[in-house]
């Protein structure tokens, strides 16, 4: 398999996104470039939209024919508590079109430290800072152009939270992978990513490098996401 | 596992164990002289205090209730069901011929009302709410609501009397089954069906689909590796009490199409209160139940473990 980092990767761009839902706008047109690589964060608070843009970000990407995938906020929204990890990942591979046993287990599991997970159980008898290692592990089989996280820590205690952002960190820079991380934890956001794009009431109000927002909040959103963050002084 | 297979065998000795000492009790102590309906039941005719006496004593009913109690269950926890206080032959034999007759027609019951009822559940759960999903509701509510006795003679009205395709009657050929067994069938399948469909309807709203979609599975394989287990657990509750009606309809339906079985073996015998023949019956009955519960109960775990893990 050609490695992710050998291949030069296309911007991303998505145009013109909106959504409805029963007959209510609740994602206006809003546009997004992602750089080769670039980690941007979508922030907001809650019912702002940002879920549903990245929802509808992936799959307009995909349409578009780039890899994308997506990890969930939790994962009992990521697995099926029937069926084994084994048959989780073999799904995974088959949905890409790749035969099973082909992916490289060994160095992604490696890579997020879940090596002693046994294959056999089913998600339950996995901790869930371990199940949601290994969601992010399917996500990066075959190196996608993008992966998308949905408040991929929320589930997790805030030592497993910074220890599995770390280990992701160091795969996306050595694969070259682009990170679009959703979070409401601006703390969190600040410490991953380059750019920010704040959400509010379906619009993208701002969109400008971390730091700026950070010191120089332009907009009312931005300015009182700012203002309530309390979780900087976290080690994540 | 072990262990739990353990629990499991020792739940269904307690389960048996109880049967048979309730049956026996009740029996006993049913209103009416045993002893009189047993000798009617043989001579056919009205008979004096003696001739009662003496089959009273022939039959062992003279004796308190422990000693008759241990005497039956004594030959009994070496399969031996004892001899019909009214023939005199052994049980085993008549119940196993009446079994040759009603389990193949249970089990196909059972599978008609499967193969209706899979189908017309999936066509249901396609579309909630709509049109094709009322209508086959509507279906299997009307199934439900119709009593076999009915369904049986409507049955045989248009298929044997009207347009003479098969036989109603009696139990000679293959042929003679299928009234019974459609009787049967259509019974099962409308309950299947709404329990086969909220069970799909429930498992398309587990929170982890959007996320496998998402991923790229194809429709049709999240229907059979998500789907299809997350419907089967509900369903295989619901088989245990379909079992409980198979057996209770097949006794009707027996009656209806005049066929031997189970069904006509238990009437004459309780008629009669042959001792001997009713627990025979009873107890295999219990049995049959405890071993699928059995079987069911290891399907589940089989399905989601944590089933197992929480009651142990």
């Amino acid at each position: 398999m050609v490695s992710g980092s050998t291949v030069t990767k296309l911007a991303l761009r998505v145009s013109d996104l909106s959504a409805m839902r029963s007959g209510r706008t609740i994602l206006y047109p809003t546009s997004l470039n992602i750089a080769p690589a670039e980690r941007i964060g979508i922030v907001g608070s809650s019912g702002s939209g940002k879920s549903t843009f990245g929802h509808a970000l992936i799959d307009d990407l995909r349409r578009q024919g780039h890899s994308v995938a997506q990890v969930p906020q939790s994962p009992d929204e990521a697995l099926d508590p029937l069926r084994s990890m084994a048959f989780h990942w073999q799904e995974a591979e088959r949905a890409l079109g790749l035969k099973p046993g082909t992916a490289d287990r060994e160095a992604l599991f490696a890579t997020l430290k879940i090596e002693k997970g046994d294959m056999r159980k089913r998600p339950w008898g996995w901790s869930r800072g371990m199940q949601q290692r290994f969601v992010i592990a399917m996500a990066l089989i075959g190196a996608p152009d993008l992966i998308v996280l949905d408040e991929p820590t929320s589930a997790l205690d805030p030592v497993v939270a910074a220890a599995t952002m770390q280990l992701l960190d160091q795969h996306l820079t050595e694969q070259n992978i682009a990170m679009v991380l959703i979070t409401h934890d601006l703390g969190l956001a600040s410490k991953w990513v380059s750019k920010l794009a704040v959400m509010q009431d379906g619009h993208l109000v701002e969109e400008a490098a971390t730091q700026d927002i950070l010191n120089t909040p332009q907009t009312k959103a931005a300015q009182s996401l700012v203002a309530h963050r309390n979780w900087m002084a976290l080690p994540c | 596992m072990s262990k739990t297979l353990f629990g499991l065998l020792l739940r269904t000795l307690v389960v048996l164990a109880g049967t048979a000492f309730l049956t026996f009790a009740l029996l006993w102590n049913a209103p009416g002289d045993p002893a009189a309906a047993i000798a009617m039941a043989r001579f056919d005719a009205l008979l004096s205090q003696e001739v009662i006496d003496q089959v009273r004593e022939e039959v062992g009913l003279n004796t308190s209730f422990w000693p008759a109690f241990w005497s039956w269950l004594g030959p009994l926890l070496c399969f031996d069901f004892g001899n019909s206080a009214v023939t005199g032959r052994p049980v085993w034999p008549d119940l196993w011929g009446a079994m040759t007759y009603t389990f193949p027609l249970a089990f196909a019951g059972l599978m008609i009302g499967l193969g209706v009822a899979l189908p017309l559940a999936i066509f249901a759960a396609k579309r909630p709410g709509r049109l094709s999903d009322r209508i086959a509701v509507a279906i299997a509510s009307l199934g439900a609501a119709i009593p076999a006795y009915w369904l049986g003679l409507l049955l045989i009205l248009l298929f044997a009397v009207q347009l003479g395709w098969l036989p109603a009657m009696g139990a000679r050929t293959p042929a003679h089954a299928i009234l019974p067994a459609l009787t049967l069938g259509l019974g099962v399948a409308a309950s299947l069906t709404r329990i086969i469909r909220s069970g799909i309807l429930e498992a398309r709203g587990q929170a982890f689909l959007p996320a496998i979609q998402r991923r790229g599975v194809p429709e049709a394989a999240i229907g059979r590796d998500h789907i299809a287990p997350h419907a089967a657990i509900p369903v295989i509750t619901v088989f245990g009490l379909e079992l409980a009606f198979l057996l209770e309809g097949a006794v009707l339906v027996e009656v209806i199409f005049g066929r031997p079985g189970l069904g006509t073996f238990l009437v004459s015998a309780i008629a009669a209160r042959d001792f001997p023949q009713v627990q025979a019956v009873v107890l295999l009955t219990a049995l049959v139940f405890v071993v699928s519960n059995l079987i069911i109960d290891l399907l589940y775990r089989l399905i989601d473990p944590r089933i197992g893990e929480r009651d142990a």
